[in-house]
């Protein structure tokens, strides 16, 4: 157990120290003198060879790379090169928005999957098990996007029930701020729905064909309770692992469905940092995504270990 | 598609592939033929041009003269179809290229070697398969610059885990088996059984992975030229059309939908197309 446990966070370690130093990188080998860009017209060659100096930028990479860690733990992500606020300070407004839409779609994703996965292996063999698995392999391959655009034709558009876009802070208007997150988290659950159907469905069916299924069938025990008691745990142990897995379709899909309809959240941060090349901006919104990515899926296999004896024993 | 000899177990019964796509799955076969005329002959098909505008023949339904309608500025939504089809197939090529060969590469060592390598790229994997794609592609495209090439790689990246893990397990499943062992007996030498051996008999799978990250491609080309990272304006490329779609849908909801709906058909025929080879190579082709 404490091997296994000691194993994922090293790895999650070495997932962490990969991407800071992509996303280190990715500043550090960035066009144009930083120094040049800070002095803006007060610039002089001495003034940048004194300001140079003085951000650690005449240092080779590797120490640049050790300062800047040391900069980024002590919570200092620089200032956007385009708005001049600090870094921490816009991640830390955009955190909310982007934390309640991912939330908010998984729970939703969750809710309708499992049982929908259950249901389906329960009934496998029955005459519209086809054509939903059919319905399946088509979710798949429909961008969420795209599912997206279409809620808005229908609900906004044409029946003008919902609005097409913007964020309301839930602290002014509760009510508006539901209303405001309807589609945005539809079209996000539909990005994790139909995997998450399709895996459910599989495992179920293998937990079905366990001996002690068997059993219990012999026992009398109803097919309900067979499900609920016996495969519904047993499938809901691996569906956890299987969600950390798709953490990063969330994340990917947060970032195109905040674009959609205009949530000032991280993804639409780090997106319009990217087009206007604000490099700490960038920097800031990968650190936070990949951090957060690293934490949640140590936290799966942690859980994962207190749930399954197997693996505690190890 | 040509009936490439996969490799499984000889059957007298087997038939050829292509029979059987057609028989088991025709929706595939035609999407995917479809899709793939659309790419290769797409330019000489297209009836109109993809890039000339016409501001007064904006945002029209289908007709007789735009089959499929026109976009807000003008031009013909269908030939700018047929070049989305050829960019589409482009980041396909890319994204397979890239996980196939480092991904295949990596798999085959790990898994025909064994030992620490095989510990490093589990574990390389384990680590990289999930990770969001999308911040791989905002890194990339921060360094160099939002482009089809540049966005794919990032796409391609997240493929390499795919083929790994899949050539890695066929690599171990061969390893002793008795023709590996009758080529080492007869001296050759580990990597050289690998590429002769090892890797002509895990073909198969690598095609079922190639289908779908093949979709995947499609589907993020879609995504990140949607968001400004793809492919530029005034190329056509089905998530920039439906980025120029957005801005109408109250004026003309059809261009999204049939926009939509053609990179949907790509797709669903692409994870169809995966799916059918997968049951062929189940069934070994009876």
């Amino acid at each position: 157990m404490i091997r296994y446990l000691l194993g994922r966070v090293f790895g999650g370690l070495i997932t962490l120290f990969c991407v800071t130093g992509l996303a280190f990188f990715a500043t550090a080998l960035a066009p144009g003198n930083p120094a040049a860009v800070l002095l803006g017209n007060m610039a002089t060659p001495e003034r940048i060879e004194a300001v140079t100096r003085q951000l650690g930028l005449d240092q080779p990479l590797p120490v640049r790379y050790g300062l800047w860690i040391r900069e980024t733990l002590a919570g200092n992500l620089g200032t956007s090169s385009v708005s001049f606020k600090p870094v921490l300070d816009l991640l830390a407004v955009a955190a909310f928005p982007t934390l309640q839409l991912a939330l908010a779609s998984l729970a939703v994703a969750v809710a309708v999957a499992i049982p929908l996965g259950l249901l389906l292996a329960q009934n496998r063999n029955s005459w519209w098990s086809r054509p939903m698995s059919s319905l399946i392999t088509i979710g798949i391959s429909v961008p969420g996007f795209w599912v997206g655009l279409m809620l808005i034709v229908l609900f906004s558009v044409t029946f003008r029930l919902l609005p097409s876009g913007g964020y309301v802070p839930p602290g002014r208007d509760l009510l508006g701020n539901i209303r405001s997150l309807v589609l945005p988290v539809t079209t996000l659950a539909v990005y994790l729905i139909p995997s998450l159907v399709r895996f459910v469905r599989v495992t179920a069916i293998s937990v079905l064909r366990e001996d002690y299924i068997d059993t219990a069938r012999a026992k009398g025990v109803a097919p309900a309770a067979i499900l609920l008691r016996h495969v519904a745990p047993n499938t809901l142990v691996t569906t956890i692992t299987y969600i950390g897995l798709q953490l990063g379709v969330l994340i990917s899909g947060a970032v195109v469905v905040e674009l959609i309809f205009s949530i000032p959240g991280l993804g639409r941060l780090g997106l319009n940092a990217v087009l206007n090349r604000d490099y700490p901006v960038v920097q800031g919104v990968v650190l936070l995504a990949a951090t957060g990515y690293v934490v949640v899926n140590l936290a799966i296999d942690l859980a994962y270990a207190l749930i399954d004896p197997r693996v505690r024993a190890r | 598609m040509t009936d490439t000899p996969l490799a499984t177990p000889s059957n007298p019964h087997r038939q050829h592939l292509f029979g059987f796509l057609l028989r088991r799955s025709p929706l595939a076969v035609v999407l995917v033929g479809v899709f793939m005329l659309a790419a290769i002959f797409g330019p000489w098909l297209a009836p109109h041009s993809m890039t000339d505008t016409n501001l007064s023949a904006a945002l029209q339904g289908p007709s007789a003269t735009y089959w499929l309608g026109t976009d807000p500025l003008g031009r013909d939504v269908l030939s700018r179809l047929l070049g989305s089809a050829q960019v589409a197939a482009q980041a396909f090529i890319i994204v397979v290229l890239i996980g196939g060969v480092f991904g295949t590469a990596l798999g085959l060592l790990a898994g025909g070697l064994g030992g620490w390598l095989d510990l490093v790229v589990s574990r390389l994997v384990e680590v990289l398969q999930g990770f969001p794609t999308i911040l791989v592609a905002i890194v990339i495209v921060a360094l160099f610059d939002p482009s089809l090439t540049n966005a794919m790689i990032a796409v391609g990246m997240a493929a390499v885990p795919d083929f790994a893990r899949v050539s890695r397990s066929v690599a171990i499943q061969l390893r002793d088996r008795e023709f590996i062992q009758a080529a080492r007996g007869l001296g050759a030498g580990e990597l050289r059984i690998l590429w002769s051996e090892v890797l002509p008999n895990m073909v198969g799978p690598l095609i079922v992975i190639a289908s779908f990250d093949g979709a995947q491609a499609v589907l993020w080309e879609a995504s990140l030229s949607f968001l400004g990272m793809g492919v530029q304006p005034p190329a056509p490329s089905f998530g920039s059309m439906l980025r120029e779609a957005q801005g109408y849908l109250a004026i003309q909801p059809l261009f999204a939908a049939i926009v939509g709906l053609a990179v949907s058909g790509v797709i669903l025929g692409l994870n169809l197309m995966g799916d059918a080879i997968n049951d062929y190579l189940d069934r070994g082709g009876k």
